[in-house]
């Protein structure tokens, strides 16, 4: 198992008021799934998604992840666990726009300290592997946005996840280019990369081995 | 990893012209301001470092009291006996070197001019460090009629270097007389107290050394050196006994003949380096640049206000900008960043800031090095790249100032948690006080200096404009030594065919100061000044009572005086013609004639003290005063030149304007107001550059709001107003805490001056406007582009 959720909720209070944005979610993810997380705008679909990549914090409940208790775990260790095993694609891609294409894609290498020579070779692969070779030095402003959310999603991938998050990966595209991240998703998946997606289309939704509905933070 | 670093902050800098132009010009004018004190101030605290063996090198000075034994000031000058006495009886001693300053014409090409050169002990260059180009330091000054010149002085006078064995003329007892060169020495360093054209051997009858009454003159610098190990205690303790006991008997003489109560003078040792920042025992009398440690305190306060200033710009652009920037922060933290890297990416970002900035300061340096020069009086280069205490200097300060600016922006954005960012839930808290007080901050200093400015510019003036109780236009001051009254009267008659001279009145030379007792046993300290009858006149000066000098009166030049109003006063006069005033110690007494009314013979910088004007034809005239006619100055010169020259061809010819002369007086003031004048300039253009950031990012963050409010029906003004409000509220309260400390501080400065202007509220109030004035045309600027900025464009973008 990658993941368990037991019970979790999480809140804010609001003028003397607790209003949840998760009720009572329990989980369990097993490597190799394709997640597709649904729900109406304000369902809580992306606090679902931040508390799994340990972006944000719950308030009550157990999350296990790869046997690694993350409730129990200080903020130090919890940024290491999802900095090692987790990579995150965005709605709006969130490329560093004053980076290339190649140096985009070079950062997270950077972080984990891998030297100049592997960092090449391995920015060098991920190109090939989303044939965007002849795009490496462009800057995100450049790429239309199925080839910069394409970046993002090499960029995730750069450093061998376990799991992708992506929050409505297609949100900003048009559905041609809606397709073609989704294809590609369902290939990585079939590669063995464990992906949970948040999305509004049904139709992108079925490209998941597995659908979770959301309504005011609750599962349904 | 660096180089992403460096990538990424070269990207920014490109991309965001605006906001680096601000840091980057800002910064570098604070560190040019900086560099140029450090290297003031590094100046400064060498001097006279140089020489081989100056830590064993120490000037005879002393210590006076009064008759109840209170310290009452001390004396930086010694005599001819102290060196020599001393040396001869304390073992410790090495040897001495005395320095006497002088003044002598010599011919140099065909010109008779009046030079400053030193008299010297012959061993000078064995206690100092002054290398020599040609010649045996070791000799050249043993022999009487030898002179020692500067390689500058040899170029120009025999246009070599290589002048050993040539002779110049020098008047010795009225006549000119060869000396011969001896040696060349190379030009002075800058910083040294001791500089010199010409040196002459310091030769002392026999009789004035075996004097004991030359233990009471003090007239020129002593200067010892010590045997290595010497204990400067000791050898103060027995400085003093052997002046006890070889002094007792002149001093028991001199008590008798003046009925001087004051106790006899401690000496002790000064060391050499010391001289230069001593108030109390300054380098004179020869030695040169004496300078007040107070000038470096307060241009290294100036310089470091000027640095914070743009200190703070950086960190409030940064920290402003920072929302922009928030989403990168939060990209990076998600894909792996830890919070130490992004600290030092952001640190890095302000190194490289900073590195321009300090390149660009090195280069201001470069052009405002002459104009810093004129201002501090000295002669610094930007050779640092030579010097490692300078350079270490300059790196420290460097990263000092990165650290500064790049240290609380870096903690604060890589604080921020990458959830907040990348939804755009992020708000910078609304509140910001340590932005809105660091804008205070530096407007309160900005204001405080142009609050000085003005009243330092007010003072001057005032100073300069002030009635001085006489009339200084047209006049044109001669100097001309040793001149008779028979002389003066010849040289008037000649120029008396001339229509464009009016008068001519002669004066002693210098400032010359005794006292007298007047009411019996009264003592009086006044100036004293010889004057021919004209000098009244020529001078506008108005009588109180009685009358000037005349001719129908042959009497006057012996037995008469005039007075001043201080001297009535200080006599305790009430009618003071007719008075006697005693010059006892040389049984002298003269009758006061005429009070004249007080009028401003030294600067006003200066209370007016008691003056007395004599007639005595035994005293030296040493000044002509000569009134020319209105805008005549050209031909009037020529003329005066013409007759000076055919009357005394060996006299050196030089003349200045008393007008000129006055103004010079205020010298250090117009420094002042020079150096004031500079700092707020650069004070407030630097805090108005970081306003008119701040108030850009402010409008960029609040388009939405304006474009809201524009679709509501807010006119122009409207927003304007809503965008310079904030701002202008910070300058309000940074005017409110300048305005009594700036009161505080001027008058205390204004304390100075004996004649001083009142501190009215305009002043206060006229540079307030200018502060508001200046700030809110810096932000109106931006607001009134936001203001009209399409709100269509501002609300779709969101």
């Amino acid at each position: 198992m990658l993941l368990q959720l037991n019970n979790i909720f999480k809140w804010v209070n609001s003028g003397g008021q607790r209003i949840f944005l998760l009720k009572d979610i329990n989980l369990e993810v097993e490597e190799g799934e394709f997640i597709s997380i649904m729900g109406p705008s304000g369902s809580g679909k992306s606090t679902l998604l931040n508390v799994i990549g340990m972006l944000d914090a719950f308030d009550e409940g157990e999350y296990n992840f790869l046997d690694e208790s993350v409730h129990d775990l200080k903020e130090k260790h919890r940024a290491n666990l999802y900095k090692e095993y987790i990579g995150f694609v965005f709605q709006s891609y969130h490329l560093l726009d004053e980076l290339t294409v190649q140096e985009n894609l070079e950062m997270p290498l950077i972080y984990k300290k891998f030297k100049g020579s592997e960092r090449k070779a391995m920015v060098a692969d991920m190109l090939d592997r989303f044939s965007i070779v002849g795009k490496k030095d462009l800057f995100p402003a450049q790429l239309s946005g199925g080839q910069q959310q394409l970046v993002g999603i090499a960029r995730a991938l750069i450093s061998n996840p376990k799991l992708i998050l992506a929050d409505e990966p297609t949100g900003n595209l048009n559905s041609k280019q809606g397709e073609e991240i989704m294809e590609l998703f369902k290939q990585l998946n079939e590669e063995g990369v464990t992906i949970i997606q948040v999305t509004h289309s049904e139709k992108n939704a079925e490209y998941g081995s597995r659908i979770i509905n959301l309504l005011d933070g609750r599962m349904v | 990893m660096i180089k992403n670093y460096f990538k990424i902050a070269w990207r920014n800098l490109i991309k965001n012209r605006v906001y680096s132009f601000i840091n980057i010009s800002g910064l570098s004018l604070g560190l040019a301001c900086a560099m140029l004190i450090i290297l003031y101030v590094k100046d400064e605290v060498s001097y006279d470092r140089f020489h081989e063996d100056g830590e064993h090198i120490y000037r005879i000075v002393s210590q006076n009291y009064n008759e109840s034994g209170v310290p009452e000031g001390k004396n930086s000058s010694t005599g001819f006996l102290q060196g020599p006495r001393f040396t001869e009886d304390i073992p410790e001693i090495k040897e001495y070197v005395r320095i006497q300053s002088g003044r002598e014409d010599v011919k140099i090409g065909g010109e008779v001019v009046s030079r400053d050169l030193h008299y010297v002990d012959p061993n000078f260059f064995s206690m100092f460090t002054f290398p020599v180009i040609s010649g045996n330091p070791k000799t050249c000054l043993s022999e009487p009629f030898s002179v020692v010149i500067s390689e500058e002085l040899a170029l120009r006078q025999f246009g070599t270097t290589n002048a050993v064995g040539k002779t110049m003329m020098f008047r010795n007892n009225g006549e000119f007389v060869p000396y011969t060169v001896t040696a060349v020495s190379q030009k002075s360093p800058q910083n040294s107290s001791i500089k010199f054209d010409m040196l002459l051997p310091l030769e002392i009858p026999k009789e004035d050394l075996a004097n004991n009454f030359n233990w009471f003159n003090f007239f020129l610098n002593t200067f010892v050196s010590l045997k290595p190990g010497a204990n400067v205690d000791v050898v103060n303790d027995k400085m003093q006994d052997l002046y006890l006991a070889q002094s007792s008997d002149a001093a028991k003489i001199i008590k008798e003949q003046y009925g001087d109560d004051g106790l006899p003078p401690k000496y002790f040792l000064q060391p050499f380096t010391d001289m230069h920042l001593n108030k109390e025992l300054p380098a004179q009398n020869g030695l040169t640049d004496a300078s007040n440690p107070t000038f470096s305190y307060i241009l290294s306060g100036i310089a470091l206000f000027i640095l914070l200033i743009a200190c703070i710009n950086f960190v409030n652009l940064t920290v402003a900008r920072s929302v922009r920037r928030s989403q990168e922060i939060g990209i990076r933290k998600v894909v792996g960043g830890k919070r130490r890297q992004l600290v030092f990416q952001f640190l890095g970002e302000s190194f490289m800031l900073c590195f321009f900035a300090f390149a660009m300061a090195i280069l201001l340096v470069q052009l405002a090095l002459p104009i810093f020069n004129g201002l501090a009086n000295k002669q610094l280069s930007i050779s640092f790249v030579l010097d490692a205490k300078l350079a270490l200097g300059y790196i420290t300060l460097f990263v000092i100032t990165g650290l500064l600016a790049g240290f609380y922006p870096a903690l604060i954005l890589s604080r921020y948690s990458p959830v907040d960012t990348l939804y755009s839930r992020f708000i910078l808290s609304g509140k910001n006080y340590l932005q809105k007080s660091l804008v205070v901050l530096q407007f309160t200093l900005a204001s405080l200096l142009i609050i000085c400015t003005f009243v330092i510019y007010e003072q001057f003036n005032f100073l300069t404009t002030q009635e001085l109780g006489y009339d200084d236009t047209d006049l044109v001051l001669l100097q001309k030594n040793r001149l008779t009254p028979d002389e003066l009267d010849t040289f008037k008659g000649r120029l008396a065919s001339y229509g464009n001279i009016l008068d001519v009145a002669g004066k002693n030379g210098g400032g010359w100061s005794t006292i007298a007792k007047v009411e019996g046993d009264k003592q009086v300290q006044f100036a004293y000044e010889t004057v021919n009858q004209s000098y009244i006149p020529i001078l506008g000066i108005q009588l109180k009572a009685g009358r000037n000098f005349s001719d129908e009166h042959p009497s006057d030049a012996t037995q008469s005086v005039l007075v001043n109003e201080a001297f009535v006063k200080e006599a305790g006069w009430s009618d003071a013609v007719g008075q006697t005033v005693d010059f006892w110690y040389n049984g002298e007494k003269y009758t006061v004639i005429g009070v004249v009314k007080d009028y401003h013979y030294d600067s006003l910088g200066q209370t007016i003290r008691p003056q007395l004007f004599t007639m005595k034809p035994t005293n030296e005239l040493g000044m002509l005063y000569i009134k020319i006619a209105p805008r005549s100055a050209t031909s009037a010169i020529a003329d005066i030149e013409k007759v000076f020259k055919e009357m005394f061809p060996f006299d050196p010819y030089s003349y200045h304007f008393l007008e000129d002369q006055n103004y010079q007086s205020y010298e250090a003031e117009a420094k002042w107001k020079q150096i004031m004048l500079f700092s707020a300039i650069l004070t407030i253009f630097i805090s108005c550059i970081g306003l008119f950031g701040l108030s850009v990012l402010s409008a960029e963050k609040r388009t939405r709001e304006i474009g809201i409010r524009k679709v509501l029906g807010a006119s122009i003004n409207n927003v304007v107003a809503i965008l310079s409000k904030d701002f202008i509220k910070l300058v309000l309260v940074a005017l409110l805490i300048s305005i009594p400390v700036a009161w505080t501080i001027a008058n205390k400065w204004l304390e100075n001056y004996p004649y001083r202007i009142q501190l009215g509220w305009q002043v206060f109030a006229i540079a307030s406007i200018l502060v508001i004035l200046i700030a809110l045309s810096t932000i109106s600027f931006q607001s009134i582009r936001a203001a009209v900025a399409n709100p269509s464009d501002s609300l779709k973008t969101q």
